[in-house]
């Protein structure tokens, strides 16, 4: 892999990260109302903003990173993001990791990897 | 909150993947591919490109619902049967070729989503009614 898809490949990890976890912390919380009143509540926190800068930039940085390998790799190496989103949602919202839902989640991790090394 | 998940998941998968239908379709109906303002008039001409959109927009209106109660962690992980269901597709509809370890893989997302929702019905907290 050339210097360049290794920087694309990890803009796309933190691009993908950061705007998952700020969904997350726009969505957050049973203050926000019920309806349209949570959708206006939503779109009064920076965080769905920059949720929404993190998939227009992650958009760019697929397709260029798309232009230099097949789709293939490209998916293989996405499956480092679904590890990724695990670390973060434990180490920023204390999300509760039980050994079964660690399991479910690093299945589906090698399920999108062996997807990719076969493409 | 098992039928909120069990149901938003759904939905959120259907969207995800119908979207990923209508861009081959669009694709395909702005054939052949060049980088050129007469391929993006194509694909502006072409319904599909349109349903791809409003697809999109319900698959995010359809997470960040999700994600009120979700743990984002285990969420984004079981978004990715979309991968499945646009393999499944694929054959059906566009005849495409899969291998065996695209099935193998399949399998492994299945069972990892298997254990997402088994997890889910024993011990998180009380979810607020819905």
């Amino acid at each position: 892999m050339s210097a360049t898809v290794v920087m694309l490949w990890l803009a796309n990890i933190v691009l993908d990260t950061f705007g998952q976890l700020s969904f997350k912390a726009a969505a957050a919380g049973a203050d926000l109302g019920e309806g349209l009143a949570r959708w206006k509540a939503m779109a009064r926190r920076p965080w769905i903003w920059s949720g929404i800068a993190c998939y227009v930039g992650e958009f760019l940085v697929w397709l260029a990173f798309l232009s230099l390998v097949p789709l293939s790799e490209g998916v293989l190496l996405g499956s480092i993001n679904i590890v990724a989103v695990m670390i973060a949602g434990r180490l920023l919202f204390a999300e509760k990791l039980s050994p079964m839902r660690t399991f479910g989640i690093l299945l589906i991790a090698a399920g999108v990897a062996v997807v990719g090394i076969g493409g | 909150m098992r039928r909120f998940y069990l149901v938003g998941f759904l939905v959120l998968v259907c969207f995800d993947t119908f979207a990923q239908i209508c861009f081959k379709l669009t694709a395909n109906h702005a054939m052949p591919p060049e980088a050129n303002l007469a391929w993006v008039l194509r694909v502006l001409a072409s319904p599909w490109v349109y349903c791809a959109i409003a697809c999109y927009i319900g698959a995010f209106v359809t997470w960040m619902t999700l994600l009120e109660h979700a743990p984002i962690g285990p969420a984004f992980a079981a978004s990715h049967l979309e991968v499945v269901s646009v393999m499944v597709l694929s054959v059906v509809l566009f005849n495409e070729r899969i291998g065996t370890p695209q099935w193998i893989g399949s399998a492994l997302i299945i069972a990892g989503i298997v254990c997402l929702a088994i997890s889910e019905t024993d011990g998180d907290p009380p979810p607020a009614p819905h």
